[in-house]
């Protein structure tokens, strides 16, 4: 089992680089010239909503669809017009798709019995990839007698003991119930690092992708709208889409106009550190709803007048919704922190100031 | 309500008319297989045990060759109609466009066509073709007409496959054909085993393509009952009609009892009647 450390592996060619890798449907343009470099060792999310091309860019890498141009490479090699089963590359599909004519050890050692590995070597490696997804006792039953988790483990297990250059795995938590999604995300997080192989995960799930990627490509109409760390495309997303479609955003229009943006003829925001735009652009602005303070305000921040007009309890948060103008109501999401008193409370009716500092309020292309 | 509402007191109607069917049904049957033991000729009367028509039968060679022929026919048949059958559903599922809809709903027409339509057919093919009837010709008459079955029974199991299967199969280093023969066929197993036991019966006993296509001799076995039955009714046939039956019905106990045995979830046998999934 290679345990290679990511940081010896990561100065080496990327696991796969795509080159203005499209496909298209009858014309429709699913995948638009997509580039993209996933480094050894990383674990990738691409994110996106459904239809957004992602699961199609994972059926590229893995050899099940044909680019309709570009090309595909895999450890630095050109695989575009390789079958699937001659690529470095295994992939953990959302359905599962284990062979229920075959045990769990069956399902397991498929790939490498392909391989032809002799039965001493084989059995050793199941069982050794069986003690790692914690399925060490259950090699005898029939998928069809295992849990949702189970049967998710085994089929990761199935293909990450082929030891591919990439594991691609497609949503492959999307049918677990939540706590168990939870579970497994810390744990096949762990498994990731344990085994050092790159992992690209396709996703709708932000919470899924944020919370276990290295790196984060947010995908919508076919091509890659921003790329970077978690913390990155959720602090500074640079497009709309991108601002709402992980997390939620206040999202605002106005015009740049000396450092601030003018949302209406009474209220500007100040976005200091912005470039790029020239004065009476039109721009968008976001802020996130966790950002806005409604007490303990701050000199530094800026401050906005505004009546609540409807607060909902989510049990660890409050959210409010606050109107500055007739046309303009923000977000507010509260922390419920333990409290002195029961009664202090925001209602409907009540008059607020709101504030956030100013590097929160994030201005779109 | 969780539970489906019990029925408080028996309804005397519905248990009458289930009675009267089961009589209706297995009676005859039933007769069948007790004059097959009289020690008379006589259809009527029953007047004490004997084994004699059992013995008559033995050495009737006429009727075993016929026996002989029916289930070298179902045989035949049956593997030949798995094996195109087989790959017709395989080329349908992979089809998914209109065109595709449409063959599968022709492929599906010999299940309301007349089968004497089809004997009708089949023997003007083959003398138009010039071929000689015999027992080829009711073989591919027979294959012709089970092909259908074989069909809709596979395709129902493909169906509940995900064509992940196959696409983990090659992702794990399986060629399209090894992916078949490795994954895809063994998952249909109790698809097939119940399509196979499905044709066997059906074609073992089929008498209007058999009477149609088969030449002289040996005839199958339902043509040559029915031509006896013009001399008079044999209890011998009573004897290899009892013979039939208990084939069958240890037939369907293996059908039931093997899948299980093998530790599958479903028996064949489920697939056919829909029960368990």
């Amino acid at each position: 089992m290679s345990t290679a450390p990511m940081s010896t592996t990561a100065a080496t060619t990327p696991s796969v680089s795509l080159r203005s890798l499209t496909k298209t449907f009858g014309g429709s343009i699913v995948v638009d010239a997509l580039d993209l470099d996933i480094a050894s060792g990383e674990f990738f999310s691409l994110l996106g909503p459904s239809g957004c091309g992602k699961t199609t860019t994972l059926r590229m890498i893995a050899g099940f669809s044909d680019p309709t141009s570009g090309t595909v490479l895999v450890g630095g090699e050109d695989v575009t017009s390789t079958p699937p089963h001659r690529r470095d590359v295994n992939t953990v599909f959302q359905s599962y798709a284990l062979f229920e004519h075959l045990d769990v050890r069956g399902n397991v050692g498929f790939g490498l019995r392909r391989r032809g590995l002799d039965k001493a070597t084989l059995n050793r490696r199941v069982s050794d990839m069986l003690e790692l997804v914690e399925l060490g006792d259950r090699g005898k039953e029939r998928p069809s007698r295992l849990s949702g988790g189970q049967r998710q483990r085994v089929a990761l297990a199935r293909a990450l003991i082929n030891e591919p250059k990439v594991l691609l795995l497609d949503e492959p938590l999307a049918a677990l119930d939540l706590k168990l999604r939870r579970a497994m995300q810390a744990e096949l997080k762990a498994i990731q690092r344990e085994v050092g192989i790159t992992f690209l995960f396709v996703t709708h799930d932000q919470d899924e992708a944020l919370s276990m990627s290295d790196r984060v490509a947010i995908m919508n109409e076919g091509v890659i709208e921003q790329c970077g760390t978690p913390e990155d495309v959720y602090e500074h997303p640079t497009s709309v889409f991108a601002a709402g479609f992980i997390g939620t955003s206040n999202l605002m229009s106005g015009t740049w106009s000396s450092g601030c943006v003018a949302i209406s003829p009474t209220v500007s925001i100040p976005a200091p550190g912005h470039q790029g735009s020239a004065e009476g652009d039109s721009v968008s602005v976001a802020v996130r709803p966790e950002k806005i303070w409604l007490s303990d305000l701050t000199p530094a921040m800026f401050r906005l007048p505004g009546t609540i007009v409807a607060t909902s309890y989510h049990g660890a948060t409050t959210q409010h919704l606050v109107s500055i103008t007739p046309d303009l109501t923000l977000t507010v999401l509260e922390q419920n922190l333990p409290r002195m008193r029961a009664d202090d409370r925001w209602i409907p009716g009540d008059r607020v100031e709101m504030g956030w500092l100013p590097e929160h309020t994030v201005v779109l292309r | 309500m969780a539970r489906a509402r019990r029925l408080e007191r028996k309804p005397m109607f519905a248990v009458v008319v289930t009675a009267v069917f089961f009589a209706w049904l297995y009676l005859p049957i039933l007769a069948v297989a007790l004059f097959s033991l009289n020690d008379k000729k006589s259809l009527s009367t029953f007047s004490g045990f004997s084994l004699r028509w059992y013995d008559d039968l033995v050495h009737n060679d006429a009727l075993i060759d016929s026996l002989l022929a029916s289930l070298k026919i179902a045989t035949v048949a049956t593997v030949g109609s798995l094996v195109l059958g087989t790959m017709l559903a395989l080329g349908l599922e992979r089809v998914r466009s209109r065109r595709g809809r449409v063959i599968g709903a022709v492929t599906l027409l010999p299940l309301v066509t007349p089968e004497i339509v089809t004997g009708v057919a089949a023997l003007l093919l083959f003398t138009g073709v010039g071929l000689k009837l015999s027992m080829t010709t009711v073989i591919l008459a027979e294959i012709t007409f089970s092909i259908a079955y074989v069909t809709v029974i596979v395709r129902g199991r493909l169906a509940g496959v995900s064509l992940e299967v196959e696409e983990a199969a090659r992702d794990l280093g399986c060629t399209p054909f090894q992916a078949l023969r490795l994954v895809i066929l063994p998952t249909l197993v109790p698809a097939l085993v119940g399509a196979g036991l499905l044709v066997f019966a059906l074609v073992f006993d089929d008498f209007v393509l058999a009477f149609f296509t088969t030449g002289v001799d040996p005839q199958p076995l339902p043509v040559r009952v029915y031509s006896s039955i013009r001399f008079g009714v044999s209890p011998a046939i009573n004897a290899i009609g009892t013979l039939m039956l208990i084939g069958s019905a240890l037939l369907i106990v293996a059908a039931l009892v093997l899948p299980r045995l093998f530790g599958r979830g479903t028996s064949s046998l489920d697939l056919i009647t829909g029960g368990q999934k």
